[in-house]
């Protein structure tokens, strides 16, 4: 191979670096008007009054809309529940009320300033338990009217948006056998996806038809959403992609897209709207903020005779795609250790903050910090070392989770601790850190050694490709597969496709999304570009290799079994001089049976599974699961409570690296977020409002805060990827929370069981040992 | 808007004297030019002092006198500041992240008078004055007289601050800035303190200074922690006592960076760590 395995140049790097990529804010088109939007100033209220007059009247305005102007049905992905604009009640704050169109962004925010309106605030549901607590005020007082996809009964009540429940009912009698009971509470706050390009939308409407351009994941579905919000047919909706400035989930569902397609058909003029960046940061559909209790039954010798999980997660004022998130923890728990038997409830609030959506790693990293911290906790509570306790309880080969699906290769998960192992042995140095405490109260650092294990999966919805192999030999790449940033797209497919043709990925281009001409694909989310559209695109490239052939045999009068192709040139085995290049066989194709070009679709079957043994899921398999193992040593300064990262490795089961840079680049680019999820970053929430209102106080780690980051990727080709690939992108922000809070806890000798780790939280910890050991 | 750029010191003057409470001296820009974006200024002229050269020179004869232009890039890396001031050259290597060191100046920090300035207490401990030019003479004061609350400073309206001089660090003694913070670099502190000591023979402290920032409406001196340092040994006892003496004169506020329970919490670690830091930089 060639191609495969190539540290290939992405497509669009040069372009990016010189900066000559034009990303969706860039965009301009002519006539083009600009709209900003008007959002709630508070976190909950009655809107008594709206007077829009003084905002129309103002300079270089073209239009102002509210609620009340427009077909304003509420839509979304799971639950229809969402307003384009809020009408009579507020819901979050930042919740968008009304709309200004004018000739500039400058112009519409200073008419923006000019719209009067009276609320009545009410104080907000700001957190589940006061959601789910009897008697609460609810969030949406309609709520039961609300429709959702295919009509699935998510377990919807009152301010309850899912409520997902497996329940084998032997849970109760493995307690009453246990010889011990262990349990903890672990709670994790929201994470902001921080990309650098905020949310854009630029839409034309003409001739009945609306086109928007965008920097998207998912332009397939804005196009379904558009027509969903709209209520036009999705034949009336063309979608264009552009380079993307980052997005991890936060540009999946629809951002600004339908403001700029109503208005632009308002006033026959394109309309841009571009978030500012502090309205992005407290708007963007963040990691939901969540609480995890475990409860395990054990024998005295480890045996885990059951658990009993219940997850609650804020679903922020709407529900996005929350309901998907609140299906993973029937992935998450009872699924790579043997625990016995398994009770998991997992319920998703409303209230009135912003909705929070998907974030790379859609739950994972909060269910494996649960997970994992209550691993740790067994294991010091019957006095094991935390690492041999997690080999002596991993499942093996063949083991079921709760819905059935077995787990057929997760010895390769006993395989990555002992990679992890031969490169940095572990050292549970727990017991000797605890004698040290209080003689280290003058500076000297505390070290903590940490790991985790988990499993994820490579997300299965469809896509397509096309491939067309043009006159000179050149492949195009047609696919609304979106790149962005991975170079999944920019690299992966190219290679995919160059490899099974037999030329340098030089020769192969690829599209930028566009709805009217690419297939459907499902964006770029959960891993699944260069699983899923890479197999479409080998497939595509397949047919386009089997037609070279069968005309190249008839130009050289050859067997077609005899032909191979090196180099874009096709040969005939053993007989150097016949031969003929890939733009020969194209153009002589193109002017007999037509040119060479083949489509092909690939979904990932759902492995096999039993639906009865849960409800209310939004997906209900895990297909194409990927291994994981992270091990973390750490440094805490008993004096100030910062936490250092003395050194990080990773075993991570990828398949197989068709861009083994690219796939690291993703393996680092995973763990910096989850670093900062974990000891810096904060979104925290007091009366539904974000507490920090912009990256000053937020936190977001910098490259000089990363540790090196030590990757061994492990190859396990998977036959149904292209070329053996499974995901790599999303996973190795999963276990970072855990491995770095096991780390901690070892250092501190005392549990820190929620995050961010910030320093007081590690002196409250630290400090109140010593109140423990004094008193 | 008017935009001033004044290439002389006279020039300066002269478009103060013009301007007053309006005009807006602007340097290196990195608090101003934030400031006039978010619209929280709107002054009247923007007097450009950049090209003013002699406020870039350095003097050391005697006490130190820096120009108000020197950029903190420009101070972390001059040699005779790192031997004279160290915990200043340390504190200017800390300010925000390399590109707003590079043109943020030393006179634009001490004048945007932020409770966080991290120059300030390291100045402080160097007994910092500042020295006053306006059309109608110069005047000099003492940097903890200069600070009098949060943004707000003794500058007159038509002043320019036009050196700062300071007592470079004696034989015999140590000085350090710790800057708690929680990332690497482009933190405004959760608290600076900057400690200077004088060691005697006997390892008893001969001369003890204190200031802190990010704990007060301005940065200040702790003379509270200074009178329990001064005679003492740096031992654990007299450390913590010194350390809980100083943690009880400072008034820090909850704010989204940090807590005033966690900044009054640190701050005893943080002396001690900084006293034995001194003492054993001073024995050298």
């Amino acid at each position: 191979m060639t191609a495969v395995g190539a540290n290939v140049q992405r497509s669009d790097g040069e372009a990016k670096v010189r900066g000559e990529a034009v990303f969706g804010v860039d965009l301009a088109v002519a006539r083009m008007l600009h709209a900003r939007l008007f959002r709630a100033p508070v976190a909950a209220g009655l809107i008594r009054r709206i007077d829009t007059s003084a905002a129309r009247a103002s300079d270089g305005v073209h239009d102002v809309v509210s609620g009340a102007d427009i077909q304003n049905q509420r839509a979304g992905v799971a639950v229809f529940d969402t307003p384009l604009f809020a009408t009579d009640y507020i819901a979050y704050e930042g919740e968008p009320i009304a709309a200004v169109v004018a000739d500039t962004p400058e112009l519409a925010e200073a008419a923006l300033r000019r719209i009067e309106i009276e609320i009545d605030e009410v104080a907000p549901i700001a957190t589940p338990e006061q959601a789910l607590s009897p008697g609460a005020r609810l969030v949406h007082p309609s709520w039961a009217e609300f429709g959702t996809v295919g009509g699935i009964d998510f377990g919807a009540h009152g301010n309850m948006v899912a409520e997902i429940f497996s329940d084998p009912g032997d849970v109760e009698a493995a307690f009453e056998q246990a010889d011990l009971v262990v349990e903890g509470t672990y709670s994790t706050p929201r994470q902001y996806q921080a990309y650098l390009e905020p949310k854009m939308a630029l839409a034309t409407y003409e001739g009945g038809r609306y086109t928007v351009q965008v920097s998207h994941q998912y332009p397939f579905r804005v196009r379904d959403r558009l027509a969903q919000v709209l209520d036009v047919p999705k034949s009336a909706i063309r979608i264009v992609g552009h380079h993307i400035g980052g997005g991890f989930g936060a540009k999946l569902d629809l951002g600004l897209e339908a403001y700029a397609a109503v208005l632009a058909r308002r006033t026959g003029r394109p309309i841009k709207m571009v978030n500012l960046p502090d309205e992005e940061r407290l708007t963007a559909p963040c990691r939901e903020n969540a609480v995890v209790k475990i409860r395990s039954a054990l024998r005295n010798d480890g045996t885990i005779l059951a658990q009993d999980v219940d997850v609650v997660f804020d679903s922020g004022a709407y529900a996005n795609n929350g309901p998907a998130g609140a299906s993973i923890p029937m992935f998450m728990y009872a699924s790579i250790y043997r625990v016995g038997t398994a009770r998991i409830r997992s319920r998703m609030a409303y209230t009135n903050t912003a909705p929070t959506g998907a974030f790379r790693g859609v739950s994972g990293p909060y269910l494996v910090f649960a997970a994992e911290r209550h691993m740790d906790q067994i294991a010091n509570e019957l006095g094991r070392d935390r690492r041999e306790y997690r080999l002596a309880t991993l499942a093996s080969d063949g083991h079921k989770m709760r819905n059935g699906q077995a787990l057929e290769e997760l010895s390769i998960l006993h395989k990555a601790f002992e990679l992890v192992e031969a490169r940095a042995p572990w050292s549970d140095q727990g017991a000797d850190q605890e004698a040290d405490q209080d003689t280290d109260q003058n500076g000297e650092k505390l070290r903590g050694i940490g790991i985790a294990a988990a499993v994820w999966l490579t997300n299965p919805q469809p896509g397509q490709a096309t491939v067309k192999l043009n006159e000179d030999g050149g492949i195009i790449i047609v696919t609304a597969a979106t790149d962005s940033g991975s170079g999944a797209v920019t690299t992966g497919l190219r290679q995919i496709a160059a490899e099974c043709l037999g030329l340098s990925a030089d020769h192969v281009a690829v599209t930028m999304p566009d709805t009217d001409v690419a297939g459907f694909d499902a964006g770029s989310q959960g891993s699944r570009t260069t699983h899923v559209a890479g197999r479409a695109v080998f497939d595509a490239t397949s047919e386009v290799r089997r037609r070279v052939l069968e005309t190249a045999a008839g130009m050289l009068e050859a067997a077609k079994e005899d032909l191979l192709i090196e180099d874009g040139i096709v040969r005939v085995a053993g007989v150097p001089d016949m031969s003929l290049s890939l733009g020969q066989v194209a153009m002589a194709a193109t002017f007999s049976k037509g040119p060479i070009v083949a489509t092909a679709s690939y979904t990932t079957p759902p492995p096999p599974h039993d639906p009865e043994l849960t409800k209310g899921m939004l997906f209900n398999t895990w297909p194409t699961p990927t291994y994981h193992v992270h091990l973390a040593e750490v440094e805490v300064d008993p004096v100030t409570g910062k936490v250092t990262v003395a050194r990080y490795v990773i075993a991570q089961e990828v398949g197989r690296a068709i861009n083994p840079d690219a796939v690291m680049g993703q393996v680092v680019g995973g763990v910096a977020q989850g670093l900062g999820y974990t000891l810096w970053e904060r979104m925290e929430i007091e009366d539904g409002r974000y507490v920090q209102r912009n990256f000053e106080t937020h936190g977001l780690p910098l490259a000089c805060d990363m540790p090196k980051i030590e990757t061994i990727l492990m190859e396990h080709p998977e036959p149904a990827g292209p070329y053996g690939a499974k995901g790599a992108a999303e996973p190795s922000i999963v276990p970072v929370a855990a491995v770095i809070a096991n780390a901690v806890s070892d250092a501190i000798g005392a549990p820190i069981d929620s995050i961010p780790i910030t320093p007081e939280a590690v002196l409250d910890a630290l400090q109140s040992l010593e109140h423990g050991v004094s008193g | 808007m008017q935009f001033c750029r004044a290439q002389s010191l006279d020039a300066a003057l002269e478009y103060l004297a013009e301007w007053g409470a309006d005009g807006c001296l602007l340097a290196g820009g990195t608090d101003v030019m934030v400031r006039y974006n978010k619209s929280e200024i709107a002054p009247g002229a923007i007097i450009h002092i950049e090209g003013i050269e002699p406020l870039s020179l350095i003097t050391t004869h005697g006490r130190t006198t820096i120009g108000a232009l020197n950029t903190h890039r420009g101070l972390a890396g001059d040699a005779a500041i790192a031997a004279r001031h160290p915990a200043m050259a340390s504190a200017a290597r800390l300010v925000g992240g390399w590109q707003t060191q590079a043109v943020g100046t030393l006179g634009g920090n001490i004048c945007n008078a932020s409770p966080a300035a991290d120059l300030a207490p390291p100045l402080l401990v160097a007994d910092a004055h500042v020295t006053l030019a306006s059309m109608r003479g110069e005047r000099r004061l003492p940097l903890d007289e200069f600070f009098i609350d949060r943004r707000v400073t003794a500058r007159r309206a038509d002043e320019l601050l036009t050196t700062i001089d300071l007592e470079p660090l004696p034989e015999g003694s140590a000085e350090v800035y710790l800057k708690l913070g929680r990332r690497g670099a482009m933190d405004v502190a959760i608290a600076g303190l900057a400690v200077r000591l004088s060691l005697q023979e006997d390892g008893s402290v001969g001369a003890a200074r204190v200031a802190v920032c990010s704990l007060a409406a301005t940065p200040r001196r702790v003379p509270e922690a200074e009178a329990l340092l001064l005679g003492a040994r740096l031992e654990d006892d007299a450390l913590a006592a010194a350390g809980q003496a100083l943690a009880g004169a400072v008034s820090p506020i909850d704010d989204a960076r940090g807590t005033a329970s966690y900044r009054r919490r640190v701050l005893p670690g943080l002396l001690a760590r900084a006293a034995r830091q001194c003492g054993e930089e001073a024995r050298q």
